[in-house]
């Protein structure tokens, strides 16, 4: 879980391109981050190529803070790679 | 005799144009195919056979019998009609004798006596009855990719022109406006403005504006053109062979194009030897290419595989509810998925775009998903007092899980 989490934060931090520093578990996405609408999708994109893994567009864009996206994640990898 | 028009396997060939609609509904001319063969037909019965999937919209949208075998026997022969050929004028000349008429190997029409259609029949059955008939080989025009309708619409615009046997200005046309060529090639129906500083240039064939149409300043229209009810041309050029259906708003430059309905292309921007779905929009600027720089023919993507047109000028085929970024550029031979997101600036396109996939920063991404994309259809359609219907909200889930695979696929690609 903590290989995931930081993974999940280097991934949102280059992919918003904000200070990896900045982004803590309970960062938002939107609030806290600044990511525009689209750059919600191109993050789901980066999630799932990170990790391999397929996310229901529609949940994962859910998902409002880092350790959300954490613990959802998880759950993908849990469901599809067993 | 009753009319039972039908569509074969091909209409696969038409998607993304046809997923929403039979294919007797697209456009060509000043109207759709099947608004021609009522007015070759106009005191005949019709009767509707057509995909299963799209059987409850449409039953609910033309209000008339679809896939109801209940409704083709009776007292009158009926007649099986291909819902993808064009006929032109005169050349329809069905005998009261029982015939079979065939383009190739495609069935144009056939002609069953009475006795022979019952309640239990249903198009396969009555396919398979018509085999017994001697068949007659004829030359048609088939629509069997979505560019042989941009192909046939500068000659089918001719065509209908002359059917509809209605000139001159019936609506308001602003004195400072010119009809530059012949007088008697231009329709103006009652309800239409054509406002100041506007040119109808009626040389190369006819320009028909439908009522409540209004054509604003600085506004050049070529014929063979048609500018459907309640469209807006807000000023530009509008240069031979196009179609536009009702309700669009249209600006820039467009030739020889096609668009469904209700879609807009307000903005500045080239569009050219394209079909354009239902309540697309494209973002200013937007253009596409429809010739290559080695004028050679182009290709398509039609059914999964690249399909070589034989010509030389091809635009882009963009499904219902589409919209473009500003600024975003289509390749010659684009095809766009319906539902689709494209942030197309300073990119070239993919090729072919799966319906409901979005396309940003040179990516193809899974976009906000149905429901998200479903409300924002909806939001579209009531800026025209339109109202999405359950068996359209259906119909858009039903293929959103259809192209799933597809999309997959086109994402993984370009992720390379």
């Amino acid at each position: 879980m903590e290989n995931i989490a930081e993974r999940v934060k280097a991934v949102v931090a280059r992919q918003l391109k904000v200070d990896p520093s900045k982004v803590r578990d309970e960062s938002d996405f939107v609030k806290d981050l600044g990511a525009e609408s689209i750059q919600s999708l191109e993050l789901v994109a980066a999630f799932e190529e990170e990790f391999g893994i397929q996310m229901d567009e529609e949940a994962a864009l859910s998902v409002k803070t880092v350790k959300g996206a954490v613990d959802f994640i998880a759950e993908a990898i849990k469901k599809q790679k067993g | 005799m009753k009319i039972l028009v039908f569509e074969d396997q091909k209409v696969k060939q038409l998607y993304p144009l046809t997923y929403l609609r039979p294919v007797w509904e697209l456009r060509c001319g000043a109207g759709t195919i099947l608004d021609r063969i009522k007015r070759l037909f106009p005191k005949n019965e019709f009767l509707f056979w057509t995909r299963p999937e799209l059987v409850p919209l449409y039953r609910r949208k033309s209000g008339k019998p679809v896939n109801e075998t209940k409704a083709l026997p009776g007292k009158e022969s009926l007649m099986l009609l291909n819902g993808r050929w064009l006929p032109a004028p005169g050349e329809f000349v069905p005998s009261k004798k029982e015939e079979r008429v065939l383009c190739g190997e495609t069935l144009l029409y056939a002609h069953l006596a009475a006795e022979k259609v019952n309640e239990e029949d249903d198009l396969c059955s009555l396919l398979k009855k018509t085999e017994d008939l001697p068949p007659k080989e004829v030359q048609a025009r088939m629509i069997n990719y979505p560019w042989d309708l941009v192909r046939y619409n500068a000659e089918a615009l001719k065509e209908d022109f002359s059917l509809l046997g209605k000139r001159g200005v019936k609506g308001k046309m602003a004195p400072e406006s010119i009809i530059y060529g012949p007088e008697d090639n231009l329709y103006i129906a009652p309800g239409a403005e054509v406002h100041p500083m506007v040119v109808l240039d009626t040389k190369g064939g006819p320009v028909i504006i439908a009522e409540g149409a209004k054509v604003f300043p600085f506004t050049r229209i070529e014929g063979p053109s048609y500018i459907g009810p309640n469209c807006q041309i807000v000023g530009g050029k509008i240069r031979e062979g196009c179609s536009f259906g009702p309700e669009c708003r249209v600006g820039g430059e467009v030739e020889e194009t096609i668009i469904q309905g209700y879609s807009n292309k307000y903005h500045d921007g080239f569009l050219g030897h394209a079909y354009v779905g239902e309540w697309v929009n494209l973002g200013a600027l937007t253009t596409n290419s429809d010739l290559k720089n080695d004028y050679s023919t182009v290709s398509v993507y039609c059914g999964g595989q690249l399909i070589d047109t034989g010509e030389i000028k091809v635009g882009s085929f963009i499904g219902d509810h589409t919209k473009t970024s500003i600024g975003t550029l289509l390749n010659t031979g684009t095809v766009i998925g319906m539902m689709c997101n494209v942030l197309g600036v300073g990119v070239l396109l993919p090729k072919y775009l799966p319906s409901f996939a979005w396309f940003i920063s040179g990516k193809v991404l899974k976009g906000f998903g149905l429901k998200n994309q479903i409300q924002t259809a909806v939001a579209a359609m009531s800026r025209r007092n339109v109202q999405l219907l359950p068996e359209e909200e259906a119909l858009l889930a039903q293929i959103y899980e259809a192209t799933k695979e597809e999309r997959a696929e086109a994402i993984a690609k370009s992720r390379g």
